[in-house]
């Protein structure tokens, strides 16, 4: 099956003008998922944009294809269309947008402050049917105030273990997957992040009303302290993200694991279509 | 914008000099580099200061506000070029993102211009823009990108039609292989790497597959290219790099007439630079109404319905207004007047309205004629530096005087706010006297605030007085400081008159203590006192 145009359909079902694919560690098949949701896009014939929360060096794009660079970075040949050169800073040097005119090797990069990297995601989907984004778990506060759809990438390399690369994606869907708070529901609405000191008195006191934070992004838990606070508090946020898909990497140097049983526990763990980008396979 | 040594950190602060700086900011880089540079007129600059003031006011009345907005607006998106100018000027072949700057930069200026079509101010375009913009613009004219088109070669045109033949091969074998290898596995589609479970193998790998990775339940597999995509390849290789020496080629030719025209491009840097400058004044003259002062040979300060502004700015934000205030001074005199009357303020007035005419802009006041001063100082009530304990308020006084009187500058502009307040009455009133004495000596313009009895006539100075509350306001209710001060400002007479004698009007700081809330018994004690 064509996993990357079964994850934009996905997408774009939900109404998503962007994607943002996020991955539980490195080496878990991010920039796969991405480049077989960009192959898809393309070959889809839709007016695409591509976005890196981080540095992507050699990236083959397509033509027609608008992305964010710094200037230094981007090639001399073959000649881009550059859009704007906003003054805007990326850890490489200023930014620029730019349109491929031929098909070629181009390094990505994004802005280095969130606000900045909002606003030029925002850019791109006005220009563009589909923009694309290679996220980073550390700069997830981008996703705070998008529309866009999210992709959970997960994979050996990640975990030791089987069990802990399913508890892992399963603790990081739940997290992104935070419901709406309930409209004239009591609750707490915390001004800032949720943290594990102030779920732990919050449990302590027995707190049943819901505990409302901004986004799923202010919450700074993981592992078991996350699935405990999610167990024990009716945690809750104001905007909710779209986690629509997770896939899986069943390969990493130190280990593998069995890859249909992996890509199988990782869509029951999640509750999401989830897909093996490596072997064309859904759950 | 650089005070040099027109006055020290403390005078600056109290003036509002940082609060001026930033209302007079330029947009752009040209701009911003210039303003850093920008220094006092100094005496004997009478005509330069006022001929800038008056350019200034005469802008800000032909062009409208919001023109001028436009225009700022339009200088704050500009990119700075300066580097690639000079790069090209030494033959460093320039980057496509130069050409976008270049063109935006050239194009921003024409339409600077067309903006203040008809104004008295100077057009920025000039030959080099010009030519710049017409050689950028080839291929795609007006369009909002830049781009190395085919149309700047025709040779590049056809080694981009070759890549892109190569490209197609390329990408056609490529389809067909995958195709094959799909097909061959029973997939709709393989990537570049992929898996193939064992259990779903019916025999070998399909040809031109091999593995990368074995592992007991499935491979991790990838297409081997064959030599007929290789050769394929090399072709695009090639047809890649002759691109890459047309596209290079066009690059040389943009940068040698970006480099020819680099004195003329910097010309108009500059013009711009100063544009931005002056129209960073203009709109300061348009926002808060300002008008050209007249600037004397001869150190006075006269001037009607003059405001500080950023106590106006506050006074506005807090629902208030500012009392504009009337002043001619020429040479030293007391103001004096009640608590809260607004002598500071005055004060400030003069020394704002001196910094603003120091530096060429229209002031905040219906008229004014304000000379150029060597050194405007303060001192006294919040003149003091920040010497930790090591000296009381007395001593950081009389050592900010001493260095101003042992400075040599000429033309003093001398602000007093209740100097020598921190000494016995008697004692403080012979210091104040010997100060209008001593910089009477100097010819100094100097305004000395002051609550002590007898000054004026015992130095022989004016006399100028806050006129003081109408009535005593009623005091608020308790607690409502905001609702005290609005009472307070109501009662108020902020205006200034030059007062005969030495009558000093009423302090009422016990009728304003209570009017900010302290007790009965405390306000009745202290009329007690005083009667007594």
């Amino acid at each position: 099956m064509n996993v990357g145009l079964r994850i934009l359909e996905l997408a774009r079902a939900a109404g998503a003008r962007s994607i943002f694919v996020v991955g539980t560690g490195k080496g878990v098949g991010k920039s796969t998922t991405l480049g077989v949701i960009y192959e898809a896009a393309c070959g889809a014939g839709l007016r695409t944009g591509i976005a890196s929360i981080g540095h992507k060096p050699r990236w083959r794009l397509r033509p027609q294809t608008l992305f964010a660079t710094a200037r230094a970075l981007l090639p001399a040949s073959p000649a881009c269309q550059i859009l704007c050169a906003p003054h805007v800073e990326s850890s490489a040097g200023a930014l620029l947008y730019a349109r491929t005119v031929f098909d070629g090797e181009y390094d990505l990069i994004g802005p280095s402050s969130a606000s900045a990297l909002r606003e030029s995601i925002g850019g791109l989907e006005g220009l563009c049917e589909i923009v694309l984004v290679d996220g980073a778990i550390d700069r997830i506060a981008t996703l705070a105030a998008s529309d866009g759809a999210i992709v959970v990438a997960c994979g050996a390399a990640a975990a030791t273990t089987f069990a802990e690369a399913v508890a892992g994606v399963a603790a990081l869907t739940a997290r992104l997957q935070i419901a709406p708070a309930t409209p004239g529901a009591e609750a707490i609405e915390l001004p800032g992040a949720l943290t594990a000191t102030t779920a732990a008195a919050l449990i302590a006191t027995g707190e049943e009303r819901e505990i409302v934070v901004r986004d799923a992004t202010q919450i700074v838990m993981s592992g078991t302290s996350l699935a405990q606070t999610l167990g024990r508090l009716r945690v809750r946020c104001r905007r909710p993200l779209r986690v629509v898909a997770a896939t899986v990497c069943a390969l990493a140097p130190e280990r593998f694991f069995e890859p249909a049983s992996f890509l199988r526990a990782v869509g029951e763990a999640t509750g999401l279509p989830a897909f093996d980008v490596f072997a064309g396979a859904a759950a | 914008m650089k005070a040099n040594d027109l006055f020290d950190e403390r005078t600056a602060e109290l003036l509002g000099f940082e609060w001026l700086s930033e209302r007079l900011s330029p947009r752009s880089p040209y701009g911003t580099r210039i303003f850093a540079q920008l220094v006092p007129f100094r005496r004997g600059g009478e005509e330069a200061a006022q001929g800038r003031a008056q350019r200034i006011a005469a802008v800000a009345a032909e062009v409208k506000a919001d023109r001028v907005a436009a225009v700022r607006i339009e200088l704050e998106g500009l990119a700075d070029v300066l580097s690639a100018v000079a790069r090209a000027s030494i033959e460093e072949t320039l980057h496509d993102a130069d050409f976008l700057d270049l063109r935006r930069f050239c194009e921003s200026v024409e339409r600077i211009d067309e903006l203040l079509g008809g104004s008295s101010l100077p057009e920025i375009e000039n030959d080099a823009t010009s030519a710049v913009l017409t050689a950028l613009d080839v291929g795609r004219p007006g369009a909002p990108e830049f781009y190395l088109a085919d149309a700047f070669d025709t040779g590049l045109a056809a080694a981009r039609a070759t890549l892109s033949q190569a490209q197609a091969e390329l990408d056609a074998l490529r389809g067909r292989e995958t195709a094959r290898v799909a097909e061959a596995l029973g997939r709709s589609e393989v990537g570049d790497e992929f898996i193939v479970m064992r259990a779903d193998l019916r025999g070998p790998l399909p040809a031109g597959v091999r593995v990368v990775r074995e592992a007991p339940t499935y491979l991790l597999a990838a297409i081997e290219h064959g030599e007929a995509f290789l050769a394929a390849l090399g072709r695009r290789q090639q047809a890649f790099d002759a691109v890459a020496a047309s596209e290079e080629r066009v690059r040389s030719q943009l940068t040698a007439i970006v480099g020819r025209q680099a004195a003329g491009m910097n010309a108009a840097a500059v013009a711009i630079g100063k544009l931005d400058v002056t129209l960073a004044a203009v709109h300061f003259s348009q926002r808060y109404d300002c008008a050209a002062a007249n600037v004397p040979r001869e150190g006075a300060l006269r001037f009607q319905c003059a405001r500080f502004l950023p106590i106006d700015n506050e006074l506005t934000i807090a629902g208030r207004s500012f009392v504009p205030i009337d002043l001619d001074l020429a040479g030293t005199a007391v103001l004096t007047g009640p608590n809260m009357g607004g002598k500071s303020v005055s004060l400030q007035t003069c020394g704002f309205l001196a910094l603003l005419v120091a530096f060429g802009v229209p002031v905040p006041a219906a008229g004014a004629s304000i000379a150029l001063f060597d050194r405007i100082a303060w001192l006294g009530l919040g003149g003091e530096a920040h010497t930790g304990g090591l000296l009381s308020s007395f001593a950081q006084e009389l050592v900010a005087l001493k260095a101003l009187l042992s400075d040599n500058a000429e033309r003093l502009l001398v602000l007093a706010d209740e100097f020598a307040r921190t000494t016995t009455p008697h004692e403080g009133r012979a210091l104040v006297i010997a100060l209008l004495e001593r910089l009477r000596e100097r010819n100094a313009c100097a305004l000395v605030a002051t609550h002590l009895q007898g000054i004026a006539g015992a130095a022989a100075v004016r006399h100028f007085a806050v006129r003081g509350l109408r009535e005593i306001p009623r005091p608020a209710e308790v607690g409502d400081l905001s609702a005290a001060l609005r009472e307070l400002a109501e009662a108020m007479d902020y205006r200034i008159v030059e007062v005969e004698g030495d009558d000093v009007a009423r302090a009422d700081a016990i009728a304003l203590a209570e009017l900010l809330g302290m007790d009965a018994a405390f306000v009745e004690a202290a009329y007690r006192a005083l009667s007594q």
